[in-house]
């Protein structure tokens, strides 16, 4: 059964086994799920932020429930580049699916110099997520992922140290997300991945504060797809290069909205935390679908999309 | 830890502020430990969208069974608390780490303040079938919100409320500082709410008494992967409840920050 349908995406000169990945911040190094799920199943994981140091993160609480939905404040805590080097990616470069590093900096040279430093390895990290839309954290983030120039001049930067699959994380907190993919693009990028968390705010009337320990947060999970969906749309008319979706895929027809919305890969994020089968769920779903409907391949899927 | 589909038992009020679920914990799934937590997915729905987390209150070895103490406190826990027997449920289990026992441990005091009263009556358990001396403690604000279970009564507990309408008036606090007998060999252990444990880490007693809590926080995962329910802790800066707690030696834990 399936065997006849492709499931592989490519991006830039690689390819994907599958096109269903775990987004970054929801998935840990991997390991964290080792016991949950077949991770072998899985197409690509997109690793925590990655930062040059270490991060300790914001001050609690960092996360609040909103209808169908979560805000958080992680900031970005993690464990630094050297620390993800000589910890996190042996275990990581031991299993069959694609490893793509989420970075983060607050300065482009930070930026560079956390790529610079994954290049040393030999094995084991298949390509880049460029987190330029964290919402999370004082400086960088979603400053330059909200203007074009910045992207372009740092894809560019970036492009000229890695040939392996770049792809930049774009927030959906901008007026107009054609207008940064295509800056995107233009800088280099193998791919852009769409949505970041939305700018969110809980207050807590009994305490007359944030319901976080900072201002506002980053919203995710069900409450966001539509928005999700409709980006994934515009992006990928926008540009050529594939673009990845996600945000509130929580089953196979949520996901089948993103790829019929011109997605070429999907990221399954906050579902994890509610069920960590659903990347193998999806999976299995969308293989079936494809089935159905007579494609051969997976990356056929947008062409039946009347929209 | 394992995810898996599993049956309710029984799910029954006991007394006015708290229920009790018994749900079949057959293998796979590793036998818990005092301390460890299991997260339920309350609902299909994406409302309530995240599991909800919940201390073990003991383990029945020969049927294969795992308790749950819990006070219906939101959205999640009022539909846990009307799921009926039979019915199945979706559990990821056990997850942290659980209350340190050390080998020539002679002696313990143990505190429970409301819904921290799960963990530490399985804990209670478990001390005493290694024949450590143990003096339980459960705080609560009036008569009414006693527990009214067997499992509860037999543990012998030393009862505070807070108006003084049933034992101790006091918290359990104010119950140790004033009777109970804390030396050198004595470990301490809690569970409840923060002011409790942040004053029970506060107590004077010998230096070599230690104190173990177990903490509350707002989890996502439940695993470690999010960074979610961050601790501040003196070692670490933060510390993840689910991982590298929820059980903490109290000196770790930096109260001004909680
Ligand atoms: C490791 C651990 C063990 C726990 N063990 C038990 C237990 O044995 N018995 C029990 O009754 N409860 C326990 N809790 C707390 C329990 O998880 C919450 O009461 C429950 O999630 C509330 O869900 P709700 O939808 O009913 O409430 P919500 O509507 O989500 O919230 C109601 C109120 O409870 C608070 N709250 C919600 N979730 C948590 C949480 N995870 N930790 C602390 N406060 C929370 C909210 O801030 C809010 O004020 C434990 C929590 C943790 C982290
Ligand atoms: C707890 C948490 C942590 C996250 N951390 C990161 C991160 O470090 N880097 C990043 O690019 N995105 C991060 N994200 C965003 C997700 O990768 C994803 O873009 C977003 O949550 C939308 O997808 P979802 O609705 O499926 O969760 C995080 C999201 C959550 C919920
Ligand atoms: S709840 Fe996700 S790391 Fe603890």
């Amino acid at each position: 059964m399936g065997t006849n349908v492709d499931m592989t995406v490519s991006i830039g000169s690689k390819s994907l086994p599958n096109p269903v990945g775990v987004a970054s911040g929801t998935f840990g190094y991997g390991r964290e799920y080792e016991e949950l799920t077949d991770l072998a199943n899985i197409g690509a994981i997109f690793t925590k932020a990655v930062t040059l140091k270490s991060r300790k993160g914001n001050a609690p609480p960092r996360i609040v429930e909103t209808p169908s939905g979560i805000i958080n404040s992680i900031g970005l805590a993690n464990v630094g580049v050297n620390y993800f080097l000589s910890n996190k990616l042996p275990f990581l470069k031991t299993l069959p699916c694609a490893v793509i590093v989420n970075v983060a900096g607050s300065t482009e040279e930070e930026y560079l110099q956390v790529v610079q430093k994954l290049e040393t390895a030999e094995e084991g990290i298949w390509g880049y997520e460029i987190n330029v839309s964290c919402p999370n954290v004082k400086h960088g983030g979603l400053a330059f992922g909200t203007d074009p120039l910045q992207i372009e001049q740092l894809t560019a930067a970036l492009r000229k140290l890695t040939p392996k699959p770049l792809i930049i994380k774009l927030t959906p907190n901008v007026t107009d997300i054609a207008l940064i993919a295509r800056a995107a693009e233009a800088g280099g990028a193998d791919a852009v991945s769409l949505i970041n968390t939305l700018v969110g705010m809980v207050i807590d009337t009994k305490k007359k504060r944030s319901a976080l320990g900072t201002l506002t947060g980053g919203l995710s999970g069900p409450a966001v797809r539509p928005v999700g969906v409709a980006l994934t749309y515009k992006a990928s008319r926008a540009v050529s290069i594939p673009v990845i979706g996600m945000g509130g895929i929580m089953n196979t027809e949520d996901a089948l909205q993103y790829l019929l919305a011109g997605a070429s890969a999907i990221q399954i994020g906050t579902a994890n935390f509610i069920d960590p089968q659903t990347p193998e769920k999806v999976l299995g779903g969308i293989r079936r679908y494809c089935e159905k409907q007579g494609v051969s391949s997976v990356t056929d899927l947008c062409w039946l999309a009347t929209l | 830890m394992k995810q898996f589909l599993t049956q309710i038992i029984n799910n029954r009020r006991i007394g006015a502020d708290f229920f009790e679920l018994w749900l079949r914990w057959d293998a796979p799934a590793p036998v818990p430990e005092p301390g460890q937590f299991l997260t339920i997915r309350i609902s299909d729905d994406n409302v309530p969208l995240l599991r909800r987390p919940f201390a073990f209150a003991g383990y029945a070895e020969p049927s294969g069974a795992v308790s749950v103490i819990y006070q219906v406190r939101g959205r999640g826990t009022e539909i846990l608390a009307a799921r009926q027997p039979g019915e199945n449920i979706d559990v990821i289990g056990p997850l942290g780490r659980p209350f340190p026992i050390r080998e020539n441990q002679k002696k313990a005091v143990v505190i429970a303040g409301g819904v921290g009263l799960g963990p530490i009556l399985f804990l209670a358990d478990r001390l005493r079938s290694r024949d450590i001396s143990t003096t339980l403690i459960f705080g609560c604000r009036s008569k009414s919100l006693i527990p009214d279970s067997v499992d509860f009564m037999n543990a012998k507990p030393v009862i505070c409320t807070d108006d003084g309408t049933h034992g101790f008036k006091g918290n359990p606090i104010k119950y140790i500082a004033a009777k109970a007998d804390i030396d050198n060999k004595t470990t301490i252990y809690g569970c409840g709410p923060v002011p409790m444990l942040r004053s029970l880490c506060k107590l004077n007693r010998p230096a070599s008494a230690q104190i173990w809590i177990s903490l509350e926080a707002l989890m996502a995962c439940g695993v470690g992967a999010c960074m979610g329910c961050a601790v501040p802790t003196v070692s670490s800066g933060y510390s993840r409840a689910c991982k590298e707690g929820p059980v903490f030696n109290g000196k770790e834990i930096l109260w001004e920050q909680m």
